[in-house]
């Protein structure tokens, strides 16, 4: 009995062994990774019968998830009593500029039901809308314009503001904040709702 | 493992002393009865049955004698023997209460060392937490804590340490799925247990690696060796999740054929949401569907089995507690109830996981000429996907997902030298992979990897009149290699090479046949698990980033090991252990001392930015560690009928590196239970009713609180609150201590030959909102309320 029971090990681990050998080895396949935000850019262009250049700024996040916090290439600098049209662009860089991967804002309009932009700034800034914005208090005004979802509520990535003619100078802030609010986006959800997919606060200065 | 090797030992000579008798206590199941104490009328020397039951008597003289045994719950029986007889002896216990069922089941307990230090569920103890997962069941144990995520999932936890640093033996197995995760609970079903054993020494040496805190066992019954049929049916409901739970189990030998048998058997369950107090908990709903099947022949001398398990689960976690970013967080955290509670549903939706283990083993032994051989082969195949909120057609694509191939092979060799010296040698092997699942279109968490592992062992034991000695030795390697993804998506290859030795010693004394004392002192290691070295991002819907070991704490980049200061986890742990039984009393004290050095942990270590907003982050750092406890269960026989129980488990955990506390350490806790028990009824058997009351103390010991709202507060100004002070930290306070009051009572009703037994328990009677430290639900909800459970159990 001792015998047979040993080459039957042997049997065992020379088989394992090889089962393990012979699934050698190719490298594994990397993933798309559509989900990240690796870039955004936030265009104000005079609208309205306002004249002036657009004002760009551009945040990036140099390693994504890693430790490093983001980049943003200076404050929003906006001319005094001029109204603007804000457009919010964000990219995911490790996609190529044709994948359809690479357009983030393009997948947000397209599920707009489930998500809006909420924004945030300080009192003063602006005459159009007034106030401090809806992070607060989802019912404070900002103009979402025709920027709406399927059910006509609010998305965002297109809105209006017109700067005070004297605006509060000092140190400001300009917040936006994109919440995926699924099958919980209602007339009204607020800014607590759902999962920050981009939040971002930048310096604004209205001269 | 197979069983013990049984009969009488060798002896010189008729007329000098030097006779042995040994034997073995069973219960009515046939499972092994550790403690009971067996004395020789004649001469009064006594001993106490180990943990497979086993006794043996030493240097008597040629005649005849009487042995009385003894074990609380159960009728003494007095056998006589006598030293000629070359058979050994086999005692089945009858508890007070119940009758002999003819089923002849030889035992197959792992065969654990009579020095060590140890906690077992079997019999009625096992029985009354059916249905219940493994880890949650072995809280019943003094010592045995969990880490909780939600109502399903349960890590063991042995005087503070998890994870990796116990092992689980499943059917003999080392059990190797990704357990990793604080939220990734063992995969097996306790079901195919007749006996659940846990080891709370370090370096229980046979096992392998990784037994920094113990071992937990889980054994199946011995297959059938004689014709016939039997089974048991069980059908449990639970009235918070409106669970049912059922399974059921077909066993038998071969007419014609004896020492074959076999056994089919299986497990379903499922629940929908659980309720808190006052409130539903959204998506904590669960499936299992087990099913496992095996074959053997057995015989003393020789014997095999091939055996197959399959599990499977999907398993909700709340919804609540899915959140983007440290801003969802802080909200998450101050809401109650959660956000996204809904009504009640069997719905399970994201976030849950989705988890199958199946199992293959072979094993057999060979008896000769007092050598045993052993061998066992086991093959696994793990695959965990885990499904968070994602966006549009991503919704249905698991966020994480591996495939974890592992197989073992263990080798042993057993001989007895003389009547008192037994040797134990053998090697273990384990080749494993793991891959993860494509299409995740996620960078992946851990990186793809194969890793061989190898050891050897010896153990020598050795048995006194009055003292048990046994110390063992092992040398391990382990070889990994690494392929994997950075953060920017970009493949790196790492090879890594670890080895070290692992130590034990332990003795036990038996003081009197009433009383004795064990004493283990053992070190043991484990190689470093590729998660903690190459961890990246989130997951399951936290809002933390985890960066492993090897992550460069600037570029992020993965460092090459020797570049790093890693130094391999190592653990000295002491445990001693008084066990007693006289008349009325019964009890065991132990108190133990583990001091893990280079102890890997996850450690806040800031604040970092992403576009998604600012997060919370973690790095697996090393520290050295101690936790020191005590565990004490009594039991004490009021009258008859009335029984008083009693268990007490502390422990107090420390970074020792930066004077600190360690998070998840399990608080105090103190448990009492009065139950009367009456055999017989008329045509009823088995009456009992029970109350039991815990309590849970506030864990006092818990790292300071620095809130969300601190931290991103902090961040706004461009302050980093952990530049300076590493200390750990936790987001919320520990929550305060609680009391929970349960109740159950049972009756059995035999028919012929079988038997039907009823169970009503009621879980949190008064319906206590309560949150428990180490449930990392604790964060976002309230713990369960009140739940009703009715047991069925069909057996022939």
């Amino acid at each position: 009995m001792k015998k047979p029971s040993w080459l039957f090990m042997a049997t065992l681990v020379i088989s394992s062994l090889a089962l393990l050998i012979s699934c050698k080895k190719k490298d594994p396949v990397p993933e798309n990774i559509p989900e990240l935000i690796t870039r955004a850019t936030i265009t104000f262009t005079p609208s309205g019968g306002s004249s002036g250049s657009s004002v760009v700024v551009t945040a990036t996040d140099p390693d994504n998830i890693g430790a490093q916090d983001i980049k943003v290439d200076g404050p929003i600098n906006l001319t005094k009593g001029t109204t603007y049209t804000l457009t919010i662009q964000l990219v995911n860089g490790l996609y190529k500029p044709t994948d359809s991967g690479y357009n983030v804002s393009k997948q947000v309009e397209a599920e707009g039901d489930a998500h809006q932009f909420f924004f945030s700034w300080n009192t003063g800034l602006f005459s159009n809308p007034l106030g401090d914005g809806n992070i607060d208090n989802r019912n404070d005004p900002v103009n979402y314009g025709a920027s709406v979802d399927k059910n006509g509520r609010p998305v965002g990535l297109i809105t209006m503001w017109t700067t005070a003619s004297t605006p509060s100078s000092g140190s400001n802030s300009f917040r936006v904040l994109l919440k995926h609010q699924p099958g919980i986006k209602s007339n009204a959800s607020t800014s607590a709702d759902g999962e920050s997919d981009f939040d971002l606060t930048f310096m604004i200065n209205v001269n | 493992m197979g069983f013990y090797f049984f009969g009488p030992l060798p002896s010189r000579g008729q007329k000098d002393c030097s006779m042995a008798v040994m034997g073995k206590i069973l219960d009515e199941n046939n499972q092994p009865l550790p403690g009971a104490t067996i004395v020789i009328i004649q001469n009064k020397t006594g001993k106490v049955s180990d943990v497979t039951g086993t006794f043996q008597f030493d240097k008597l003289c040629p005649g005849n004698y009487t042995l009385e045994i003894k074990f609380l719950g159960y009728i003494t029986q007095q056998v006589k023997i006598n030293t000629k007889k070359q058979d050994p002896v086999f005692v089945n216990l009858q508890p007070e209460e119940k009758i002999l069922k003819e089923v002849v089941v030889e035992d197959k307990a792992e065969q654990i060392s009579a020095t060590s230090n140890y906690g077992q569920l079997s019999g009625k103890e096992l029985e009354e937490v059916n249905g219940k997962t493994l880890g949650e069941a072995l809280r019943n144990i003094t010592g045995i804590a969990s880490i909780q995520s939600g109502p399903a999932i349960f890590k063991p936890v042995i005087h503070g340490v998890h994870s990796q640093r116990i092992l689980i033996l499943n059917n003999g197995i080392r059990q190797e799925g990704q357990q990793w995760g604080a939220e990734h609970a063992p995969e097996i079903d306790p079901f195919i247990a007749s006996n659940i054993v846990v080891i709370k020494d370090a370096g229980a040496i046979k096992y392998g690696t990784d037994a920094l805190g113990g071992v937990v066992i889980v054994n199946p019954a011995e297959l059938p060796t004689t014709p016939g049929l039997g089974g048991r049916f069980n059908l449990i409901g639970n009235s918070n999740g409106w669970a049912g739970i059922t399974s059921g189990m077909l066993e038998g030998g071969i007419k014609n054929h004896h020492g074959w048998g076999w056994r089919l058997q299986g497990t379903g369950k499922k629940s929908g949401d659980s309720h808190a107090s006052n409130y539903n908990l959204s998506n904590t709903g669960f499936t299992e569907m087990n099913y496992s099947t095996s074959i053997g022949y057995h015989q003393v001398s020789k014997g095999f089995e091939a055996f197959y398990s399959h599990f499977n689960t999907t398993i909700g976690i709340l919804r609540g507690s899915a959140v983007g970013s440290a801003e969802d967080l802080a909200n998450a955290l101050e809401r109650d109830p959660p956000q996204y509670t809904m009504p009640f549903t069997y719905a399970i939706l994201q976030p849950r996981q989705e988890v199958s283990h199946d199992l293959f083993k072979l094993n057999g032994h060979l008896i000769k000429g007092g050598n045993r051989y052993n061998f066992q082969y086991g093959f696994q195949y793990n695959r965990r996907e885990e499904f968070d909120f994602r966006k549009g057609s991503l919704k249905e694509v698991p966020a994480l997902g591996y495939k974890l191939f592992t197989h073992t092979l263990d080798l042993e060799w057993e001989k007895t030298f003389g009547k008192n010296r037994v040797s134990c040698r053998g090697l273990n092997g384990m080749m494993q992979d793991n891959q993860k699942i494509d299409g995740t279109q996620t960078i992946p968490f851990i990186p793809n990897f194969t890793n061989y592992s190898a050891g050897l062992f010896w153990i020598e034991k050795i048995s006194l009149a009055k003292w048990e000695l046994e110390a063992g030795a092992r040398y391990d390697f382990r070889f990994y290699k690494v392929v994997g993804f950075d953060f920017s998506n970009q493949i790196f290859r790492s090879q890594l090479n670890f080895h070290n030795v692992s130590g034990t010693i332990g003795t036990t004394y038996t003081i009197n046949e009433k009383s004795s004392f064990t004493s283990t002192l053992g070190s043991a290691w484990r190689p470093p698990n590729v998660a903690e070295l190459y961890s990246l991002g989130t997951h399951q819907s936290a809002a933390a980033i985890e960066f492993g070991l090897l992550l460069d704490e600037t570029t992020n980049q993965v460092n090459d090991i020797s570049t790093t200061n890693f130094k391999i986890e190592q653990a000295l742990k002491w445990v001693n252990s008084y066990r007693f039984q006289n008349n009325r009393w019964s009890g065991e004290i132990s108190g133990y001392m583990n001091y893990i050095f280079n102890y890997i942990y996850l450690k806040p270590r800031g604040v970092t930015q992403n576009l998604r907003g600012i997060f919370p982050y973690f790095r697996y750092t090393q520290t050295d560690a101690s936790f020191l406890g005590g565990d004490l269960s009594l039991v004490y026989q009021l009258s008859k009928h009335f029984k008083i129980n009693s268990k007490v488990s502390l422990l107090q955990a420390r970074d020792e590196t930066l004077s600190d506390y360690l998070i998840f350490i399990p608080s105090n806790r103190y448990e009492l239970s009065l139950r009367y028990d009456q055999p017989a009824m008329n045509a009823l058997k088995n009456f009992f009713l029970e109350a039991r009351v815990k309590y849970v103390a506030h864990q006092s010991r818990a790292p300071r609180v620095v809130t969300v709202r601190e931290i991103n507060d902090a961040k706004a100004q461009g302050v980093d609150l952990f530049a300076t002070d590493n200390r750990n930290f936790d987001f919320v306070a520990a929550p305060a201590g609680y009391g929970l009051i349960s109740l159950s009572a049972g009756i059995s009703k035999p028919i012929k030959k079988s038997m039907i037994d009823v169970r009503i328990s009621v879980d949190n009677l008064t319906n206590v909102a309560y949150r428990e430290y180490t449930n990392r639900m604790r964060y976002y909800a309230n713990d369960l309320g009140r739940n009703i459970s009715l047991a069925l159990k069909y057996s022939f």
